[in-house]
């Protein structure tokens, strides 16, 4: 276990340079001279020489490989820049919506997986049934909708039409469960088609027929057997999943207007506050990059005996 | 095993019959149809012009003139909708065009070089894919500002390491074939023995990987475009239809969840062709309760 835990860890670090490089050249990269533009912005009058200066001061006339180094520097000292539109630096603003954002992310993630076990265990093992018939319509249904038209329609049906809930604020936590929900139908719908998929793979093996030849009794087949089979594949989508929970929070804290890092996301996009954009990019992939690297040590902690396979499913 | 076999043989209830297999495919093929034809001739179709403004209509309820209602300019819905599907479909069109031509060569490059041009490049295809798909377009759209082409630049870019790894795969598996391995024997140039021998073998289940992942591609652009960072108004989008239509959300609900449902009807006929495509392929006889 703990040489598995130190080769993953080994071979997650050049992944993880490689994504402060990603970080760093989109803004390198960016057209237009920062300075320039940041003095154009202020309304300034400037000269060349004025620019030169700032640009020393700055660091920037340093080549792109030291400036890297100099950025990523701060990067593990936590310094993530200032925001250029608000003035404040982003590590303050990221402390004040990370709260909505986790909090909307992690409730959907655990409602996403129970529902889709559920919903994937009925559709996969009962097929005569008109209710696994219906379940599994509705999943290829749920897969097809976009996410804010799901939103749209469940504010159109509980907002607007019954007034259970309050349209566009927030105040309290209440307001959280209908951007919970849509997050959780649109994402277990994914989820549960999946589990199907693997079930029915497991349940057409041999040893599942003798396990029924044998009398063995339904639950014991599928908590002993399947669920163990199932569970390695499924824990490595569930990181994608959270991965895919993580964007896809954007268009739902737009719609139910909260305040998380999506919406501080697009507000930086609006006002091409590169700073704040950087620091998004980063955390979410970090974050991704975490959950990726618990779901790997998860498998190897359940079945040591599994080949690693770079986590090349997507 | 007689036990198991009497257990299979069970029929499947009428119903999951119909909806499985080849009527899945159909009716999903049917749709499909039916969109490249509003596609290729959407606005000869439509009853109004789609950018004819009528101030005195607006979000009015469905009539004989506006079949659909009409938006907060009191422009024709339907004739809007209709007219948009080449461009919404045009989209996902292009982005799976250029998902393809970033992914094959990379694929082609890493499978065939071996070595360390495989290494790196898988090495960096493992970066693209170290973040969550929609944050990376994000950034890429923030950097570029946002339009219909950054947004299918980002897509592309944050999409095309899942593709270039299925190239790679069936790449090594085609070169790997005998007759490949003569024809490189008897000097057959590189490209060549691409051009004759791999592609022919490879192209036919990339396209059809290719066009399912069309399905995931029309969700993530409209939401794009939803948010606004994808086509711009007055652009005819799905999506950005249903954008620019928000603010008149609590007034008339119908207005905004309207071109939604195109938008659900197209994605849910690509992924009925790909279900029925899935289970014509699949041979395995799971047992079931």
């Amino acid at each position: 276990m703990k040489q598995f835990v130190f080769k993953r860890t080994l071979s997650g670090i050049p992944t993880l340079f490689g994504m402060t490089l990603i970080g760093f050249l989109i803004i390198g990269l960016t057209p237009g001279d920062p300075i320039e533009m940041e003095l154009r912005r202020l309304g300034v009058s400037f000269t060349a020489e004025q620019v030169e200066a700032l640009r020393v001061e700055y660091g920037l006339d340093k080549p792109l490989i030291q400036r890297y180094f100099i950025w990523l520097l701060d990067l593990f000292r936590l310094d993530l820049g200032t925001s250029i539109a608000s003035g404040r630096p982003v590590l303050e603003l990221f402390k004040e919506h990370l709260p909505i954002t986790a909090t909307l992310s992690v409730l959907a993630f655990v409602s996403s997986l129970a529902l889709s076990l559920v919903l994937g265990t009925i559709t996969a093992v009962s097929q005569r049934t008109s209710v696994s018939t219906s379940l599994y319509v509705l999943t290829m249904f749920l897969v097809s909708v976009p996410s804010f038209w799901l939103a749209l329609f469940l504010l159109a049906v509980f907002a607007l039409g019954l007034g259970w809930f309050k349209l566009l604020q927030f105040g309290n936590a209440q307001d959280l469960i209908l951007p919970v929900i849509t997050l959780t139908l649109g994402n277990a719908a994914v989820m549960s088609r999946l589990v199907r998929e693997r079930i029915i793979a497991v349940m057409s093996e041999d040893y599942i027929r003798l396990a029924i030849t044998k009398g063995l009794s339904r639950r014991a087949i599928l908590g002993r057997h399947v669920l163990k089979s199932i569970l390695p594949p499924l824990i490595t989508n569930w990181a994608i999943s959270f991965g895919s929970l993580l964007g896809g929070s954007v268009i739902i804290e737009n719609i139910f207007n909260l305040p998380g890092l999506g919406q501080l996301a697009l507000q930086a996009i609006a006002e091409r506050d590169f700073a704040i954009l950087q620091a998004y990019l980063l955390f979410m992939g970090l974050v991704f990059f975490l959950a990726n690297f618990a779901a790997d040590l998860t498998n190897h902690w359940l079945m040591p005996q599994l080949k690693e396979d770079d986590h090349g499913v997507r | 095993m007689a036990y198991v076999d009497s257990a299979k043989s069970i029929p499947l209830s009428r119903a999951t019959q119909l909806l499985r297999g080849r009527t899945t495919f159909l009716l999903g093929g049917l749709f499909l149809c039916f969109f490249i034809t509003l596609a290729l001739g959407g606005e000869t179709f439509a009853p109004n012009p789609p950018n004819q403004i009528d101030l005195l209509h607006r979000l009015s309820a469905p009539s004989l003139t506006y079949p659909l209602g009409t938006d907060h300019l009191g422009r024709c819905i339907l004739s809007r909708l209709m007219a948009g599907t080449a461009l919404s479909l045009g989209t996902a069109l292009t982005t799976a065009g250029l998902i393809l031509a970033i992914a094959l060569p990379v694929g082609l490059l890493s499978a065939l070089c071996k070595g360390w041009v495989d290494a790196v490049l898988m090495r960096i295809a493992d970066i693209f894919l170290a973040f969550p798909m929609l944050v990376f377009a994000l950034a890429i759209i923030g950097y570029l500002g946002a339009s219909l082409t950054s947004a299918v630049f980002g897509v592309a870019l944050a999409w095309w390491p899942s593709l270039a790894r299925l190239v790679r795969t069936l790449t090594l598996e085609a070169a790997s074939k005998e007759y490949v391995l003569a024809s490189r024997q008897c000097g057959q140039k590189p490209l060549s023995i691409i051009r004759r021998h791999i592609l022919p073998q490879i192209l036919p289940p990339l396209l059809v990987v290719l066009s399912l992942e069309m399905a995931g591609l029309l969700l993530v652009l409209s939401s794009l475009s939803f948010l606004g960072l994808g086509a711009q108004p007055p652009a005819a989008e799905w999506g950005a239809m249903l954008n620019e239509a928000r603010p008149f959300f609590a007034e008339r609900p119908s207005v905004v969840l309207a071109p939604g449902i195109v938008i659900i009807f197209a994605v849910l006929s690509f992924n009925l062709v790909g279900e029925g495509i899935r289970f014509q392929l699949d041979k395995r006889k799971p047992y079931r309760w």
